[in-house]
C-alpha cells in the first residue's frame, strides 16, 4: 500500500513538474499533510484514510465543477522543521488545498507558508487555539479547539469533587496548550491543584515523576500530551501503586497506549470528538469504509473526510479553484457533514463542537461515560 | 519517617537508572581507554539489544514456553549475541578501515554507523513504540498503609543484581585474564604492545565486544523496566551513558560505574525535589562544574589531547 502511494506521489508530482506548476487540466490537487511514519503515525493513518475515502466518493460523483480531485501525499513525522519543508514542497508542486496538518506543532509554522503563498489549508485534527488566533484568511479546521476540550475534561474532573489534582503535560504547545486550559478551568472551580509539571517528550523514565505523584496523594492525574509518555506513565504509576485516575486529551486515545500501557490503561479517561461512526445518518459511509478493510472509528478518520468534502463544497459554491474565494465561501455557507452542520466564524473555527469524555479499556474499546 | 521514604524511594529510582547507565557507559569507557576515541554507534547497539530480546521473549510466549528464568535467560543470550555482533561489526567497519588516520575520520564514521543502525531498525521493526511485557511483577512496601508508601519492585532489584555481577565480572577478567592484562597493555600504549606480541586487533575487537554485551544486558533490563523500545531508544540513553561516563572520567572503568550513579541519582533527585523540567539541566549543569574544576573526571588519569 505504502508503495503504491509512493509511487503515486512521485508520479503525480512528475507529471506536475512536466506540465508546470498549475497547469494540471481538468483535475483539482487536494494536499494531504500529516505523519505517515513517526511516533504518532497511528493518527496520521485515519487523517489519510478519512481523506482518501472523501476524494474517491466525490470523484465517483462526478468530481468538483467537472473536474476530479487528486491526492497528493506529504509525510510530515509530525515534525516541525519537516512540517516547513512539506509545506514548501506543496508549493513548488502547485498544490492550493491541503488537507493538514495533524499535530498543532507542525500545523502552526507549516499555516505561516501556506497563507503567503495563497493556499488553502483544512486542518482535521490540530486543536491549538493559537493556529486561528492570528488572522490569517485561509486556515481552517474540522475539530474543536483545547480551549473547548480543557473544560470538558476540568469540569468532569471538578464535577467528581477530587480533593488534589496533579496536572503534567509535556511542554509541547499541543499538551502544555490543554494542560493550562485545563488548570485555569479546575482553578476556577475551586479544585486544589498539587502539582503542574513538565516532562520531557520521548523520555522513558517516569519513576521519579511516579513517586512524586505517590507523596502529593491526588486522585486525579491529567496528562496533556500524546500516548507514548502517557503510557509508559501509567505502566510505571501501576507497578508503584499509584492509586490515582489519569485523564488526558484526544492525543492519547488510541489502540498504541494499550500495547504500551497493557491492563495498566483500563479506566483511562480521554476527551475525544464524539464518536462520529455511531450516528445514523453516517451508516452508508461507514459501510463504505468497512467495506475496504479500514476503519473509521479513529477521532480524525470523519474530520479529514469533512475537511475534503468542504474544500470541495467551498469550490462549488465559489465556483472558482481560487483559495482567497473558496474561503469566502466557506464564511458564508452552511454545510452539512458526516461531523454535523458546519459553519464558520471569521477566525476559520467551527462555530460549536463538541467534547465527550469517554472511559478507555484495557482492550482499546471505549465507553462514553456522561 | 515520609519524608525519609519518600527520600529513599527517590534515591532507589536514581540508582536503578543510575545502574543501567553505567552498564551502557562501560562501552564508551572501555573503547576510548584503548583507541582513544568515542563510539558513538554504542547507543544504537544498546537499542538493538533492547529489541533481540523483545523478539526472542515473543519468539519464546509464541512456542508456548511459559518458564520465566528460561525466558530472561534466552532473550539475555540473544541480545548479547546479536549486539556483540554488531559491536565487532561497527569496529570493522567503521573504525579498522580508517584507524590511524586524523582522529575526526573513525568519528565521522561512528556516526554514519548510528545512523545506519537507527534508520535500519525503522525500517525493520517500524517507528512506534512497542510494547515489552512487564516479566518481572510485584515487589516489597514498605510504610504505613494510609501515608506514603515506598516501593521496591522485583524488577528494581533484579536490576541492581544484574548490574552487580557484570561489574564484578568485568572488574575480574580485566584484572586476572590473560585478554583482560592484555586490555589493560594495549590501554597503557598501543605501540608497545604489539611489539611485544600482543594481537592488538583482537584486543579492540574484544573491547568493542565486551561494551556491546554489556549494553544488550541494560537493554533487556531497562525495556523490561520502562514497558516500551522504539528506534530513538539509544539515543538518550547513549548520551546519559556518554555523560557519565565523562563524569566519572573516561578511559576508567570504576568512573563509568561511578558517574552513572551519580547521574542517575543527581535525575531523579531533581525531579523530585524541583521539577521533573529541570532534570537535564542539573546533570548537565553537574557534568560542567566536573569538568570546570576537574577536567578528567572524578576518577580519570591526566591525559594528553584526545578527542
Amino acid at each position: 500500500m505504502r508503495t503504491s502511494v509512493k509511487k503515486l506521489v512521485t508520479a503525480v508530482s512528475t507529471s506536475v513538474a512536466l506540465m508546470g506548476a498549475g497547469h494540471a487540466a481538468a483535475e483539482i490537487q487536494i494536499g494531504i499533510a500529516g505523519p505517515m511514519t513517526g511516533p504518532v503515525a497511528q493518527y496520521g493513518d485515519m487523517q489519510f484514510s478519512g481523506a482518501r475515502m472523501a476524494i474517491e466518493q466525490i470523484n465517483a460523483n462526478g468530481g468538483v465543477m467537472g473536474e476530479e480531485l487528486v491526492a497528493v501525499e506529504y509525510d510530515d513525522v509530525c515534525d516541525p522543521k519537516q512540517a516547513v519543508t512539506v509545506a514548501n514542497s506543496l508549493v513548488n508542486d502547485g498544490v492550493r488545498f491541503v488537507i493538514g496538518h495533524l499535530c498543532s506543532s507542525s500545523t502552526q509554522p507549516a499555516s505561516d507558508i501556506y497563507e503567503d503563498e495563497g493556499i488553502l489549508m483544512v486542518t482535521p485534527a490540530s486543536t491549538s487555539p493559537e493556529i486561528t488566533e492570528r488572522g490569517y484568511e485561509l486556515v481552517f479546521r474540522t475539530i474543536g479547539l483545547d480551549s473547548m476540550q480543557g473544560p470538558v475534561a476540568a469540569n468532569y474532573i471538578a464535577a467528581q469533587n477530587p480533593e488534589r489534582v496533579a496536572i503534567v503535560h509535556d511542554k509541547q504547545q499541543y499538551g502544555e496548550g490543554i494542560a493550562t486550559a485545563v488548570r485555569d478551568t479546575l482553578k476556577d472551580a475551586g479544585v486544589e491543584i498539587a502539582m503542574f509539571e513538565g516532562i520531557t517528550a520521548g523520555d522513558k523514565d517516569f519513576s521519579s515523576l511516579v513517586t512524586k505523584l505517590k507523596q502529593a496523594d491526588v486522585d486525579y492525574v491529567y496528562y496533556g500530551g500524546y500516548h507514548p509518555e502517557l503510557g509508559l506513565i501509567l505502566r510505571q504509576a501501576d507497578s508503584a501503586g499509584l492509586d490515582a485516575r489519569f485523564m488526558g486529551p484526544e492525543g492519547v486515545g488510541n489502540k498504541d497506549i494499550n500495547t504500551i500501557a497493557g491492563e495498566a490503561a483500563e479506566g483511562l479517561l480521554v476527551t475525544l470528538p464524539p464518536a462520529f461512526d455511531q450516528k445514523a445518518e453516517n451508516q452508508a459511509l461507514v459501510k463504505a469504509f468497512e467495506d475496504k478493510g479500514e476503519d473509521p472509528s479513529g477521532p480524525f478518520v470523519l474530520t479529514s473526510y469533512t475537511a475534503v468534502q468542504l474544500v470541495a463544497e467551498g469550490i462549488e459554491a465559489a465556483d472558482s479553484t481560487d483559495p482567497f474565494d473558496v474561503a469566502a465561501a466557506l464564511r458564508e455557507g452552511t454545510f452539512q457533514t458526516p461531523i454535523g452542520t458546519v459553519e464558520y466564524d471569521k477566525a476559520g473555527d467551527m462555530k460549536s463542537f463538541e467534547f465527550v469524555v469517554y472511559e478507555w479499556h484495557s482492550d482499546g474499546s471505549k465507553t462514553p461515560v456522561n | 519517617m515520609q519524608d525519609l521514604l519518600y527520600f529513599s524511594q527517590q534515591l532507589i529510582n536514581g540508582l536503578t537508572i543510575g545502574s543501567t547507565y553505567a552498564l551502557i557507559a562501560i562501552g564508551y569507557t572501555m573503547v576510548y581507554g584503548i583507541i582513544g576515541m568515542i563510539n558513538f554507534a554504542h547507543g544504537e547497539i544498546y537499542m538493538i539489544g533492547a529489541y533481540t530480546a523483545l523478539i526472542a521473549i515473543t519468539g519464546l510466549a509464541s512456542l508456548g514456553i511459559a518458564w520465566l528464568p528460561l525466558i530472561l535467560i534466552v532473550a539475555l543470550l540473544c541480545a548479547m549475541l546479536v549486539s556483540s555482533s554488531m559491536g565487532w561489526a561497527v569496529e570493522r567497519v567503521a573504525y579498522r578501515p580508517v584507524r590511524g588516520r586524523h582522529r575526526l575520520i573513525p568519528l565521522i564514521s561512528a556516526i554514519g554507523m548510528s545512523i545506519f543502525l537507527q534508520n535500519y531498525v525503522h525500517l525493520a521493526q517500524g517507528s512506534r513504540n512497542i510494547g515489552f511485557p512487564a516479566l518481572i511483577d510485584g515487589g516489597f512496601n514498605f510504610g504505613s498503609g494510609d501515608g506514603f508508601q515506598m516501593s521496591l519492585s522485583y524488577m528494581q532489584i533484579t536490576i541492581f543484581i544484574t548490574t552487580l555481577i557484570c561489574m564484578t565480572a568485568l572488574s575480574l577478567f580485566i584484572s586476572r585474564s590473560r585478554t583482560g592484562r592484555a586490555c589493560r597493555a594495549v590501554s597503557q600504549d598501543l605501540g608497545m604492545a604489539s611489539l611485544l606480541g600482543i594481537d592488538t586487533n583482537r584486543i579492540i575487537s574484544a573491547t568493542f565486544v565486551i561494551g556491546a554485551a554489556l549494553a544488550a544486558v541494560a537493554g533487556l533490563l531497562l525495556g523490561m523496566y520502562y514497558g516500551s523500545v522504539d528506534p530513538l531508544f539509544g539515543f538518550i540513553a547513549g548520551l546519559k551513558a556518554f555523560t557519565a561516563a565523562v563524569l566519572g572520567g573516561i578511559g576508567s572503568i570504576p568512573g563509568a560505574m561511578l558517574g552513572g550513579l551519580i547521574l542517575g541519582v543527581a535525575e531523579s533527585m531533581t525531579s523530585g525535589y524541583l521539577s521533573g523540567e529541570y532534570k537535564d539541566v542539573i546533570s548537565f549543569s553537574l557534568l560542567i562544574l566536573i569538568l570546570l574544576f576537574k577536567p578528567t573526571g572524578l576518577l580519570g588519569k591526566p591525559e594528553v589531547e584526545k578527542i
